[in-house]
């Protein structure tokens, strides 16, 4: 049963987007565990725990305070134990200048923060569902940026 | 050229006045020694009537003594002894007279010897009649051989009288012939010499008359131009000076004065004297850096404030330039300028520019705040009413439905603007990295982004070869993508759309208001549509930020596409223009620098 559960874990400062983002993977027919985290410190205090499963796919928000996702991406993928979860950008700037900088540093896909509930569903659902061993050595710049 | 002409011109007139030196001095001896001959000549004159004249005086006296001596033997009256007496006294001083005057002349000394011999023997002849019978008259026989004596005695003394006066005449003429063969160029040389002398002179004067001339023209020159100087510094707020190194010696132009505020050639210029009027802060600037023995730069520069006498502060910058003259003393030739409003103006620059820095930073944040803060609560608005209308439209009124339907619709509009206006802002400030590009390339990437909505609207686009230029790409991608939204938005319902793009070169020579620098070719990019056009009247308008020519209830958009349109050709120095014609299409035309 638990082997079934995809481990999902969201690091964003904003208490309504952790809401919409849990109310929508209830909505999504598949066996996920969600687990949030509010900012960058807390993120890196988690994922360093010992007694924890590691996640199988974090969302990253960028703007977060004490430690932006920035910093966190660098951090995660220089660490032997963490370099291999998949990340995905979750953010509401899509500026040229983000997307380029978390390419270079080893994101594996960049969302857009939707402003449809139903988008959002579409996309959360559409991530979870790549098979990410595939999608990662095929990872180029024109298909980093996730749109449906 | 002048100055060259100037010297030759001196070089010649020293010639000139050596030479005519010379002539002179040559005319000076040559009448000299004319003058001494023809005294010599009348002195020889006059000699020669003075033996003449004696010679004819003494044969006069010996006649007196004849006449005494005849009347005597005739009357043998001794009163008649008297004037032979006498004349015998005279002919002994007239004898003294002409040994006086032959006493140059052998042959006349031998001929007078001979004339004396001959009347010292007629006076002795007679005297010995005077002893032989005084106080008795002579018997006819004595009288007739005495007078026979007599005569031929007289005539001898005639004859020799005579040879000797023909003598001395020629003597005249002999003299006289040389003395005038002497003289005879004398005349002829003078003349010439004085010809030449004249020519000489007047060629001088010419010359000389025509240096003054020059003179005065360059004289006038140099006024002109130290009084263009004097005013050109004084405009100028600048002023000269010399400094001879080894002596210390300082000489200042006059604006030097009044640029510390005193009165021209007020006070003995010093560097001393100058560094009371250096503000104190700024000593060291001349004494570190004007210690004469250590100035080897040729060109120095200074910047330094200025108190002056007024009490005034001004900027100063100074340039010196080293120079050594013929002697290899060096001479420090600069000047000074006043650049205290070129100073003050820049300081207000950089604090304008500080300004203008600040606020573009806070521009940038601005667009920070645009594009997350702003678009972050509008996103959730977003999502909670995209929410609400899964979960709950059923249980809303009609007229609830319809006001969250424009709820929804206004939401969009405004995060549509949001989105514009980043875009706008960061055409405006994005980092402007021109790159080699294929325009046609960048057409493509514009038709694959709007590919749905050309598909949507059943568009067709029509393009022919467009260059390859240096641009910023994204830019011009995005000028395309906003030229072409605009033909399939602003289009007419019932008529199919289409899109040309075309590209020629011009050189914007005959355009009415664009005009090249340099006869600069330029790429004119054509896109035009058959939509609904405007009224040429409002073409300008169509660029300026926020203007719309439609409702938004009609055609939704936000005034800022075509704004940034023009910005991003901006960007590249080029210009756009619009051309409509109402319900027929409308025409843009984008000019890109070759």
């Amino acid at each position: 049963m638990q082997e079934d559960l995809i481990h999902i874990l969201l690091a964003d400062d904003d208490e309504d987007d952790r809401l919409l983002f849990r109310d929508a993977f209830e909505e999504i027919r598949l066996k996920t565990k969600v687990d949030t985290v509010n900012d960058g410190v807390e993120l890196m205090a988690y994922l360093n725990r010992k007694e924890i499963i590691l996640p199988h796919i974090l969302f990253l928000d960028l703007n977060m305070p004490r430690k932006n996702g920035m910093e966190c991406l660098s951090e995660i993928r220089r660490l032997d134990h963490l370099k291999d979860i998949a990340v995905a950008i979750y953010s509401t700037s899509a500026s040229a200048d983000d997307i380029e900088d978390t390419f270079v540093k080893g994101a594996n896909v960049y969302i857009k923060k939707p402003s449809d509930f139903a988008k959002l569903r579409e996309i959360l659902q559409h991530v979870v569902s790549i098979n990410w061993q595939y999608h990662t050595s095929g990872l180029n710049r024109d298909n980093f940026i996730l749109s449906l | 050229m002048r100055q060259k002409f100037s010297y030759a011109s001196s070089f010649l007139l020293k010639s000139i006045f050596v030479a005519s030196l010379f002539v002179l001095i040559f005319i000076s001896g040559v009448s000299y020694n004319h003058t001494v001959a023809l005294t010599e000549s009348s002195e020889l004159v006059v000699h020669s009537y003075e033996v003449h004249l004696e010679l004819d005086q003494l044969f006069s006296y010996v006649k007196d003594a004849e006449i005494g001596h005849h009347s005597f033997v005739i009357s043998g009256d001794s009163v008649f002894l008297q004037p032979f007496d006498e004349a015998r006294d005279k002919i002994s001083k007239s004898f003294i007279k002409l040994i006086k005057l032959a006493a140059d002349k052998k042959q006349q000394q031998a001929n007078l010897d001979s004339l004396y011999e001959l009347i010292s023997l007629r006076l002795g002849q007679m005297a010995n009649s005077f002893t032989h019978k005084a106080g008795t008259r002579m018997d006819q026989i004595q009288i007739d051989r005495e007078m026979l004596w007599g005569r031929d005695v007289m005539n001898s003394i005639r004859t020799q009288i005579n040879s000797m006066i023909a003598l001395e005449a020629q003597y005249l003429n002999t003299q006289q012939q040389k003395y005038k063969y002497e003289t005879l160029f004398t005349p002829l040389i003078t003349l010439m010499l004085l010809i030449f002398s004249l020519t000489v002179f007047s060629f001088s004067y010419y010359r000389i008359s025509n240096d003054l001339e020059n003179l005065r023209e360059t004289n006038k020159e140099l006024m002109i131009s130290t009084e263009s100087i004097k005013h050109a510094e004084k405009i100028g707020e600048f002023s000269t000076w010399q400094w001879e190194l080894e002596t210390g010696k300082l000489v200042y132009s006059d604006n030097q004065y009044q640029l510390l505020g005193c009165q021209p050639q007020s006070f003995e210029p010093s560097l001393e004297k100058y560094l009371e009027f250096v503000h104190p802060d700024d000593r060291h600037i001349f004494t570190v850096g004007n210690d004469p023995e250590k100035i080897n730069k040729d060109t120095s520069v200074a910047f330094y404030r200025i108190i002056r006498k007024d009490g005034q502060t001004r900027f100063f910058k100074s340039i010196g330039k080293l120079l050594k003259d013929s002697k290899g003393k060096r001479i420090m030739i600069g000047i000074n300028c006043d650049v205290t409003d070129q100073h003050l103006s820049s300081i207000a620059l950089e604090e304008r520019n500080r300004e203008l820095e600040q606020s573009n930073k806070e521009l940038a944040s601005f667009n920070h705040i645009a594009s997350h803060d702003l678009q972050e609560p509008l996103r959730k608005v977003q999502t909670f009413i995209s929410r609400i209308l899964e979960n709950d439209s059923d249980h809303f009124t009609e007229s609830g439905k319809e006001s969250f339907s424009k709820i929804q619709s206004a939401v969009g509009r405004m995060r549509m603007l949001i989105d514009d206006l980043l875009l706008f802002s960061r055409a405006n400030k994005a980092e402007k990295i021109f790159q080699k590009s294929d325009l046609n390339q960048l057409l493509e990437n514009a038709k694959a982004e709007l590919a749905q909505r050309i598909e949507e609207k059943n568009a067709i686009i029509n393009s022919t070869s467009l260059p390859e230029l240096q641009v910023i790409p994204f830019q011009i991608q995005q000028l395309f993508i906003n030229l072409i939204e605009n033909s399939l938005k602003y289009s007419r319902p019932d008529v199919q759309i289409r899109i040309d793009i075309s590209c020629e070169k011009t050189n914007l020579q005959n355009h009415p208001v664009f005009k090249s620098i340099n006869n600069k070719q330029f790429y004119k990019i054509t896109v035009s549509d058959n939509g609904l056009g405007f009224e040429q009247q409002y073409a300008d308008s169509l660029f300026v930020l926020f203007y719309r020519l439609h409702p938004p209830n009609e055609y939704p958009g936000t005034g800022i596409g075509l704004a940034i349109c023009k910005k991003i050709v901006e960007n590249h120095s080029g210009f756009i223009e619009a051309k409509g014609q109402p319900g027929k299409g409308s025409s843009f035309m984008i000019y890109l620098p070759e």
